[in-house]
């Protein structure tokens, strides 16, 4: 009858903090706290080359968050269309969304940023960045799609009959019913997949995009560094990834409110 | 005989999932005002009536005339003859992300563009009538399941239905919740609703029912008023079934 308790497993991305954790050691505080001391300890005790290095990056780091929030909203929007496809009745709707989730699932990430960068740009002339947007919203709005198929389908069934009798049509019991409660099921995956699209803008580094690792490399093969850079930059990310958690455990937790008795 | 013209007009309706037909030429027509009760063992297919009225199921075949509209002809907008016909459930599936209040103003704020004020007003008088004032600001899994059913009872009524469907709206219930739930129910009959009850309730049913509608595998076995049903069945199955739960 109930299907309330179903819980969307997303083996990619970081983990999120278990917010029922409430001891002192957490496996999150722990990696943040300790990232965070030995940035501190290279940067103070080692100056030459650690603080050049990190006075590098903060362009990188911008446009690393720049192409991550403009590809997961486009995802977003992509993957809602898709996962509302995949359960439409209408059967070219249907096929147009798996196929799409099919052939974009089929194909590395990493080679589908390098079609739309260079194949597709032989055509039509993007900007580097919005190339790199493009692509990664693309790939991850099909992940996107089967993680939104998903969270509706986790919704009783119930929720959209009772809906149907108060005379409300099929969009708005989806709008005003089903997706208000399947974001909840939704964002713990959502979060999930956030956390991975922003690693992997890493990738557009090989395009022309100056992300952290681009800005990184170019320290690096001016310098020689390689081990002090890189060191620097995993460190970064590692920072940027576990704020990230941590803020979505939370928005998690609030969304639940009305879940607590 | 009868001047009034019913509300609700079923006629040779067939439903089959699948091979399984699980309504087998079924009639039956209900008045403004009347109470119809509707027993039957489990997989007899009242629930599937029932459920036929406002077409969460749709029927193979037949006609079913609701308020004067038939529901199955596309040309009338089956949303705006499910807001005439309230709908109670066995599991309450109310709004689980809206709070009491919410879930009885949801659909009039957003269907009958009701002002939020006066909608809420609405709303208080008829949580007021199921007794449920208390818990206006409180979430579905913070009540019991006997507060949830008033609350969805209410909630359907908050579109000022003409008529009340009820599908066994006690069965999912504590056998001390029942009793509320009832009552309230009750309340509603003595004001003049039209309902079609799907139940075990016997009690109900005798006190309340107006007609009783016996089904057996599809069928429509016998129509009685509930004294002649309870008291002089003239079926055999409906005997058996008596005998069975009484």
């Amino acid at each position: 009858m109930s299907k309330k308790n179903v819980v969307i497993e997303v083996g990619d991305g970081a983990a999120i903090p278990d917010p029922e954790d409430k001891g002192l050691f957490t496996a999150w505080r722990i990696s943040f706290f300790g990232t965070i001391a030995i940035i501190c300890y290279l940067i103070i005790a080692k100056p030459d080359p650690y603080l050049d290095i990190i006075k590098f990056l903060p362009d990188g780091i911008m446009v690393t968050f720049k192409v991550t929030f403009a590809s997961i909203g486009l995802a977003l929007v992509l993957g809602l269309i898709a996962g509302l496809g995949r359960i439409s009745k209408n059967r070219f709707f249907n096929l147009a969304a798996s196929t799409y989730i099919e052939v974009v699932r089929g194909i590395p990430l990493l080679v589908q940023l390098f079609y739309i960068y260079f194949a597709l740009g032989n055509l039509i002339r993007v900007p580097d960045m919005v190339a790199a947007i493009i692509a990664m919203g693309f790939c991850y709005g099909a992940y996107m799609g089967e993680v939104f198929r998903a969270g509706i389908n986790s919704i009783d069934d119930g929720q959209t009959e009772a809906s149907l009798s108060l005379g409300f049509n099929r969009s708005q019991t989806m709008r005003y019913v089903i997706l208000p409660q399947a974001w909840r099921t939704i964002l713990p995956p959502v979060g999930n997949e956030f956390i991975a699209l922003l690693k992997d803008t890493s990738l557009v580094s090989i395009l022309a995009v100056s992300d952290i690792l681009r800005r990184g490399r170019e320290f690096a093969s001016e310098s020689f560094l390689y081990f002090e850079t890189y060191t620097m930059i995993a460190l970064i990310y590692l920072m940027i990834t576990l704020v990230l958690s941590k803020l979505l455990s939370n928005m998690e937790n609030r969304l639940s409110h009305y879940e607590r008795r | 005989m009868n001047a009034v013209n019913p509300i609700i007009t079923i006629r040779n309706v067939n439903k089959f999932f699948g091979n399984f037909q699980a309504l087998d030429d079924v009639s039956l027509s209900v008045d403004p005002g009347e109470k119809v009760v509707v027993l039957g063992p489990s997989g007899s297919g009242k629930s599937t009536l029932l459920r036929t009225i406002n077409q969460l199921e749709k029927i193979s075949s037949g006609s079913i005339v609701v308020d004067g509209q038939e529901i199955s002809d596309p040309k009338n907008d089956i949303n705006r003859i499910r807001e005439e016909v309230g709908m109670v459930f066995q599991s309450f599936n109310l709004f689980r992300h809206k709070t009491v209040l919410e879930n009885l103003t949801l659909a009039p704020i957003k269907l009958k563009k009701e002002p939020e004020k006066e909608a809420e007003k609405r709303a208080m008088a008829l949580l007021d009538k199921v007794g449920m004032v208390d818990k206006a600001g409180s979430y579905p899994v913070q009540l019991s399941g006997g507060q949830q059913q008033r609350v969805a009872i209410a909630r359907a009524l908050a579109m000022t239905p003409k008529i009340m469907l009820f599908d066994e709206p006690t069965s999912a219930l504590d056998p001390e919740m029942i009793g509320e739930v009832l009552e309230v129910m009750v309340t509603l009959a003595r004001e003049g609703m039209t309902m079609v009850v799907v139940t075990h309730e016997m009690g109900f049913a005798r006190e309340v029912g107006d007609k009783v509608v016996f089904m057996d595998e599809g069928k429509i076995v016998e129509i009685a008023p509930p004294d002649q049903f309870f008291d002089h069945p003239e079926n055999e199955r409906t005997r058996t079934f008596l005998e069975q739960i009484l």
